[in-house]
């Protein structure tokens, strides 16, 4: 078997999150207030509106950097403590 | 101790693995392409293997294994002849495509003269070849992406260098994650960074300012200070990154195209090579292009030197141990992972859509303001009776 990420099987696992926008499921997982990690599958990013806009145009080989949708979802649910931030000081 | 403690209290082992048996899939660029079209064949060990590089009287180049199928002479100590390359041994002649056209003592070629041929790619001023060992052709979407600046006269030509590498060439592919290297090794300190890996490509994105106490070639004062970058740096496959750089500098901005690139010579060996263009600025001379575009290349050729210096010396790891500050490795590997398998045993999990963000630009201190109060406002709310 492969190698893990000694983060996800010692620490904290990535958890489902649905776009607010488009309903998308994906994995996020913040190690931090400052990182996240999104995993996506197949399904999530076909399901993306920015995803399609930025790789259907003439400029598709640059891809897209972020889903400000997506970003806003999990930034909502960060101030709503329904993500958690693994090295969030408050907690001691 | 209690029996968690002290299974955590082993010592970790490192778990080496072994270096691939194979050579990755996708487009390696060989070098420059013109050093390749000066009439001779040229030798090229690569993927394990001699290949021969040669220019056909037509300017096409070509890439074939190296070995006669004759008597096993080097065609690369051959010559070039009209289209095709002669062996030095009895001057069978082997056109591009790999077939025996001649044998200028015979009558007739025999039947199974032909031998193993990569297809080419003569773009912007480099030469690519596509290995695949299961011996397809390149699919119509895997493709390396035009570099505007590479052919256009407002930009400068290539600075461009190569060295051998004892090492394997993940080494290399792994600084695309590495973060915390960029600060200790390359003397940057990105406010953002973010990594995205998606199909057949793998982004970082990194915006930052410069740590002008370290960066070498800031010392001495004279010269342009960086007061901030804006890199998009993109793997294009298993090995041919491209980098679009902006340097903010206090003279004004400079924009860069980086490659960062390599090819296997063997499991242990590979050569690295890295080339830069700079576009020429209405506040930048000719010559300032050029020597910022020497200047670049000189300091990531001392920040290579010092990768150089680490992977010579490192042991190969398939199971670092990792801090939560430390970039997506398993992740960029299992992404790397599809070039190293039979293109229909390619996982989705390999080539579905993952991102790493780091953005420091906010303050922590903020982020924790906006919770306390948005609980502090849920918290008012629930006691506030419903009208």
């Amino acid at each position: 078997m492969a190698p893990e990420d000694n983060r996800l099987t010692d620490g904290a696992p990535m958890r489902p999150v649905s776009c607010g926008q488009c309903g998308s499921r994906v994995l996020v997982r913040k190690s931090s207030w400052q990182q996240t990690s999104v995993q996506w599958n197949s399904e999530a990013l076909r399901g993306c509106r920015e995803h399609i806009a930025a790789t259907s145009g003439p400029a598709a080989p640059a891809g897209l950097e972020t889903c400000h949708a997506l970003v806003a979802t999990i930034r909502a649910a960060t101030l709503n403590v329904t993500i958690e931030v693994l090295d969030d000081d408050r907690a001691g | 101790m209690s029996a968690v403690e002290s299974e955590h209290d082993a010592v970790r082992s490192i778990d080496a693995g072994a270096a691939p048996t194979r050579f990755a899939r996708g487009w390696h660029c060989l070098g420059l392409a013109e050093k390749f079209k000066d009439g001779k064949p040229h030798s090229v060990q690569a993927f394990g293997q001699k290949l021969v590089v040669f220019q056909s009287g037509n300017g096409t180049l070509n890439v074939l294994d190296a070995y006669c199928r004759h008597m096993g002479g080097d065609l690369s100590q051959g010559t070039v002849k009209g289209d095709q390359v002669a062996c030095p041994f009895h001057d069978w002649r082997w056109g591009g495509d790999g077939r025996c056209k001649q044998i200028p003592y015979s009558r007739r070629v025999p039947l199974r003269a032909r031998t193993a041929a990569w297809p080419t790619l003569d773009q912007d001023g480099m030469l690519f070849v596509w290995n695949d060992p299961e011996g397809h052709p390149p699919p119509a979407d895997v493709t390396i992406p035009r570099i505007e600046g590479a052919t256009s006269e407002n930009w400068t030509d290539w600075v461009w260098y190569e060295t051998e590498v004892d090492a394997n060439c993940r080494e290399v592919v792994d600084n695309v994650v590495d973060m915390a290297h960029f600060f200790y090794v390359h003397y940057s300190f990105p406010t953002y960074f973010k990594n995205v890996f998606e199909g057949h490509t793998a982004t970082q994105y990194m915006r930052g300012s410069g740590r002008p106490d370290a960066r070498p070639q800031e010392q001495d004062g004279s010269r342009a200070k960086t007061t901030g970058s804006n890199s998009v740096a993109t793997y294009h496959g298993p090995s041919f990154m491209i980098d679009d750089l902006v340097y903010e500098l206090d003279s004004g901005e400079a924009q860069c195209v980086l490659i960062n690139c390599h090819y296997p010579v063997s499991a242990d060996k590979f050569i690295l090579q890295y080339g830069i263009i700079v576009k020429r600025s209405d506040t930048m001379s000719d010559n300032e292009s050029e020597q910022l575009a020497a200047a670049m290349a000189e300091f990531i050729k001392l920040g290579f030197e010092q990768d150089i210096a680490i992977w010579k010396n490192k042991t190969r790891i398939d199971n670092p141990l990792l801090c939560e500050e430390d970039g997506p490795v398993y992740q960029l590997r299992r992404w790397y992972e599809q070039f190293y398998v039979d293109a229909d045993a390619v996982r989705p999990e390999m080539t579905d859509r993952f991102e790493f963000e780091l953005d420091t630009t906010r303050p922590v201190e903020a982020w924790q303001r906006e919770v306390e109060d948005n609980l502090a406002r849920k918290a008012a709310a629930a006691k506030t009776p419903a009208a």
